[in-house]
Order: structure tokens, then C-alpha cells, then sequence
């Protein structure tokens, strides 16, 4: 964020107040240790609990075995790779939908924006379980789109129902309030005398956006996608709904794993693996939110 | 880019497009399922049903089923709830008002939850949940929810404690109300809407909560979405799908207009990053 909004940010917290009276600390206490143990330590007990392993003598010892199956089986590996595809996807879909309607929210002017950033951030209020059967209903076999192009004599679509391209598009569906809101509050930093001196030397609208506008919200957009990409890796609903049975996003693949297969380890292995692959995204995003309450 | 002072109001051609196109991908769909809650017969190649009317409700609404999950899910909701404002908010007022050891640190120790995926995480908390035997039992669904709703109802709470116009307390303090009188007078009308938006919003995302419920408490613990998931997946009949789809949106349209001055300030999107 720069000058242009930075007036009306009153930090959410200043670091200067902390002192040694304790009071304050009693009233904090029990959420603060239940986020300490039900956050901190599963994630400890995760990783501890698949690396230090008894062997058949009972002996604990450090054991990378259920890595090392994960990594060479070529089912575990398949739904990896539809994992990241999937999020890949998404996230591109993303941007590519939400950044225009996020310029057009920042600097058109009329009764339209409001209307739009409504219908934009609607998806917020609707929970993703009525979504997955509002796209069955759609866009499943027999659905309202096969109705409508039957009725004037096209053929049917081929289903995205039960292949990956279901949760792609239940996922973009479900992420873009946030990602419009995330980039609408970064656009909010672009001040308006920038892009007009821009315009009087004559840049046109590509110049403008590509050298005034995306070096400001450059950040906003990695946050954006940070966020959606921590959501999206490890979704749960709308891949189990949607999506193909086999292979399958990490999401369904660790509830299967840890409720039908009764499998906590290798259940963990994989919550531990989801981990690392979203670990940088999730510090970057941590660490913008901590960074924008300060100020 | 509409910084030029246009004499003349110019069509919004970019505009209309935009809400043409959204209005398509996220009201149409909702539309179709409205109808359908409505629908007696719908045969395929029609594109109005054949008939309309209310039978499906009432044979959804006299579903044992339908019944023992919209209970449990109100009680779970209102246990989470109460039982989240009951922790947060003494805490938010912490944060706000007291300094202590250690504050900005924990303050900001409620991020750590949303540094990892989430499903992820469920996993890892239903590793330890097995050894206590809490899979598949009412408080532990209700353990996994209330560590969700943790950072809003401290965040958000702390952000309107703050907004709390200080020189109105100090002078109440001055002509000697004491510090109570002043947190019941002066403190929580002015942070009472932020805070009952918070609460609001607490309670319904807790209502439609899935992951944590399907995880955890399955197949005992069948809240909403839970019975939800089970009548996409097997139900024959397509409109009891669609009338509980009508039926549970109504407490997230009740939720959208309350939350709407929360997340108008843009301070919402600040909380997500922005």
C-alpha cells in the first residue's frame, strides 16, 4: 500500500504497548493454546510421526519409507501431478478473470460497478456445496446448457462433470470475490494523478497498465494467488464432488486414505507432503496479512 | 480508463458485458435450482418443467433425515458460536486495550492456521483426534469448527474495540463511571454492530462448514452439508437436493445483508492480504 491510502490504515496493533503485566495475558490464554494444540502441534505431531518410526524390533528410529512409497507409487504420483495441474489451472483462470474486473471496478464511474462488483462477490455467500449441485443441475449430464442447446437443435456438451475440468471450474467459481477484493484493494494504491501524467505523455492504455498499474499491484496479485493457491491445493469438497474418481485432487485422496483406507500414516504423509509444496505460498501470504495489519 | 470528464453519459459497453457475462456463470445456475426446488416434473428435453409445485417440499420437510440434521447442525452452530465468542472476545479486548508479554506475537500467532492447506491441516488434527477417540462424536466436530473461527472473532473484534472513541471513555472515567459502567455505556454500543456481524458471520460459516464435519464426525455427526453430500452422491430424486439448496441459502442471504458494512470498508480484504 503507499500514500494514496495510507491514511485510513490505523494499525490493527503497535508493537510499542507490550509491558510485563500479565492480566492481559489470562484473557488471551485459552485461545491462544488452542491454537497451540490443535494447529502447532497436529502439524508436529504429522511430520515427527512419519519420519521417526518404529522398525520391526520396536526400536524408534528415523524411517522415510512412507515418503519414499508416496514418491514412487504411480497412483499417489498421478494424484499429485492432477493436484498441481488443477491448481495451475485455476490460478491462471483467475487472473485471467478477476484482474479485468477488477480494473474495470477501479476506474469505471457510473451506476454499473456497483452492480457488477455485487454479482462479483456474490460466489462469497453461496457455499460451495450448493454449488457443486447448481453444476450438476447446469452443466451435468441432461443438464440446463444440454436443454437449451438441444432446444435449438445443437448437440450435446461433453460434460465437465466427473473429469478435471469439474473442479477447475467450481474452484475459479468459489475464488473469485476474494481474488477481486484482494486486487481491488491493491488497485486502491494506483493514484489517479499517476495514470493521468502517464496519459498526457502520451502512453496509451497498454503502456499505462504494463508500466504504471501492474508494478502497484504486483504484490496484491502474488497475495491473491497465494491465498487461492493454499485454498485450491488441498480442496476437499468440490474435487470429491466433481471431480473424476481416479485420479484424484489430494484433498479426497487424504480423507479416502485416512477414513476408508484407515490409514492415518500414510494420511499424514500426505497432509505433511500438501505442506511443503504450499509452504512458501502460505509464509509469502502469512506475512503480507501480518505486514498490512501493522501499518 | 475513465479519468477524462466525458460532457455526455457514454454507454458502459465494458460494464454491460461484464454483467451480462456474470449474471450468466453465477445467477443463471442459481436460478436453475430455484426452479427446481419448485418443480413437480421436469422430463429432459423441455426447457420449461411440465409442472410446478410445492409436493417435494413437504416430502423433504417430513424426512426424518433432513429433520435430525438440521437440528444437529443448529446446535452445533449455536455450541461453536457462543462457545468462540465466550474465548475471543475477552481476548480481542485484550489485544485492543491491555498490553501484556508477548501480545503482537500471539496476536499475530492466529495467522499460523491459515499459513498451511486446510484440508491438510483437518488431516493432521484427525490424527490426534483418533488416538483421543474424538473421530466420529459430537465435540469433536465442534473442537475442529471452533479452531476455524478463531482469527475472525478475535480480528475483527479487536479492529472494532479499537474504532472505540477513547476520549468518550476517558471522559466518562472523568465524572466517575466506573471501568465497567464505561465498557457497558460508552465501549460496546459503539463496537456492538462490528461485533454482532462477526458473531453472524461466525454462526452461519459454522452452519455450512463441510470438511471439518465430513472428516471428523462422519457417519454419526450428519450435519447439513454432510446429508447434502450424500443426496448428490445417491439420491435419485433431484428436487430434495434443490429444496434443502433454497432452504440453506436463506441463512447466508440473511448473512449477506449484515455483512455487507463489514465488508464494504475494505477492511475485510485487508484481513484476507489485500
Amino acid at each position: 500500500m503507499s500514500e494514496a491510502t495510507e491514511a485510513e490504515h490505523r494499525p490493527l496493533i503497535d508493537a510499542t504497548g507490550d509491558s510485563r503485566r500479565p492480566t492481559g495475558l489470562l484473557l488471551v490464554g485459552i485461545p491462544v493454546l488452542l491454537m497451540a494444540w490443535l494447529v502447532v502441534w497436529p502439524i508436529i505431531n504429522a511430520i515427527v510421526r512419519t519420519i521417526w518410526r518404529p522398525d520391526q524390533t520396536g526400536d524408534y528410529g528415523l524411517d522415510f519409507s512412507s515418503y519414499g512409497f508416496f514418491f514412487s507409487d504411480g497412483y499417489s504420483l498421478a494424484n499429485l501431478s492432477i493436484t498441481l495441474w488443477t491448481t495451475g489451472v485455476c490460478a491462471l483462470f483467475l487472473l485471467v478473470i478477476c484482474l479485468p474486473i477488477a480494473l474495470y471496478l477501479r476506474f469505471a464511474q457510473g451506476p454499473l460497478p456497483g452492480f457488477v462488483q455485487a454479482l462479483a462477490i456474490f460466489p462469497m455467500f453461496v457455499p460451495s456445496i450448493i454449488l457443486a449441485y447448481a453444476f450438476i443441475r447446469v452443466l451435468g449430464p441432461n443438464g440446463m446448457v444440454d436443454i437449451i442447446l438441444n432446444s435449438v437443435g445443437l448437440p450435446k456438451i461433453r460434460t465437465p462433470y466427473l473429469t478435471p475440468w469439474g473442479p477447475v471450474i467450481g474452484l475459479v467459481w468459489d475464488n473469485i470475490p476474494l481474488t477481486v477484493l484482494i486486487l481491488l484493494s491493491g488497485l486502491g494504491s494506483v493514484a489517479n494523478q499517476a495514470i493521468e501524467a502517464a496519459r498526457d505523455v502520451g502512453a496509451n492504455r497498454l503502456q499505462v497498465f504494463w508500466h504504471i498499474i501492474m508494478p502497484r499491484i504486483s504484490n496484491s496479485i502474488l497475495v491473491a494467488l497465494s491465498f487461492s493457491i493454499l485454498g485450491i491445493f488441498s480442496a476437499f469438497t468440490l474435487p470429491y464432488l466433481l471431480g473424476p474418481a481416479a485420479p484424484e485432487m489430494m484433498g479426497p485422496f487424504m480423507q479416502r486414505t485416512f477414513r476408508e483406507v484407515n490409514d492415518p500414516l500414510n494420511a499424514m504423509t500426505q497432509a505433511v507432503i500438501t505442506f511443503g509444496f504450499c509452504i512458501a505460498f502460505g509464509l509469502f501470504y502469512v506475512r503480507s496479512v501480518a505486514r498490512n495489519q501493522r501499518k | 480508463m475513465a479519468v477524462t470528464i466525458t460532457a455526455r453519459p457514454r454507454i458502459d459497453g465494458l460494464g454491460i458485458t461484464f454483467t451480462l457475462l456474470l449474471s450468466l456463470a453465477i445467477i443463471f445456475p442459481l436460478l436453475v435450482v430455484g426452479t427446481w426446488a419448485f418443480t413437480e416434473i421436469w422430463r429432459y428435453p423441455n426447457v420449461v418443467p411440465q409442472q410446478f409445485g410445492l409436493r417435494f417440499w413437504e416430502q423433504t420437510l417430513t424426512r426424518p433425515d433432513v429433520w435430525g440434521a438440521l437440528t444437529l447442525s443448529l446446535q452445533l452452530s449455536t455450541v461453536v458460536t457462543l462457545l468462540s465468542a465466550a474465548i475471543c472476545l475477552p481476548a480481542a479486548y485484550a489485544f485492543a486495550r491491555m498490553s501484556f508479554p508477548a501480545r503482537t506475537v500471539l496476536f499475530f500467532s492466529f495467522l499460523a492456521g491459515h499459513a498451511f492447506p486446510k484440508f491438510g491441516l483437518l488431516i493432521a488434527i484427525a490424527a490426534i483426534f483418533l488416538q483421543l477417540n474424538l473421530i466420529g462424536t459430537f465435540w469433536g466436530v465442534v473442537l475442529i469448527q471452533l479452531v476455524g473461527t478463531l482469527l475472525f472473532m478475535i480480528w475483527i473484534p479487536v479492529a472494532a474495540f479499537q474504532a472505540v472513541d477513547r476520549r468518550m471513555e476517558e471522559a466518562a472515567r472523568d465524572v466517575g463511571a466506573s471501568p465497567l459502567r464505561v465498557f457497558w455505556s460508552i465501549t460496546l454500543p459503539q463496537a456492538g454492530p462490528t461485533i454482532a456481524a462477526a458473531v453472524l458471520l461466525t454462526f452461519v460459516g459454522t452452519f455450512y462448514e463441510t470438511e471439518g464435519a465430513w472428516l471428523i464426525g462422519a457417519p454419526a455427526i450428519r450435519t447439513m452439508p454432510v446429508l447434502m453430500i450424500s443426496f448428490i452422491n445417491n439420491q435419485m430424486v433431484i428436487q430434495y437436493g434443490a429444496v434443502l439448496s433454497v432452504m440453506l441459502w436463506v441463512p447466508s442471504f440473511v448473512a449477506l445483508m449484515f455483512a455487507r458494512r463489514v465488508i464494504g470498508g475494505g477492511a475485510f480484504a485487508r484481513g484476507f492480504g489485500g
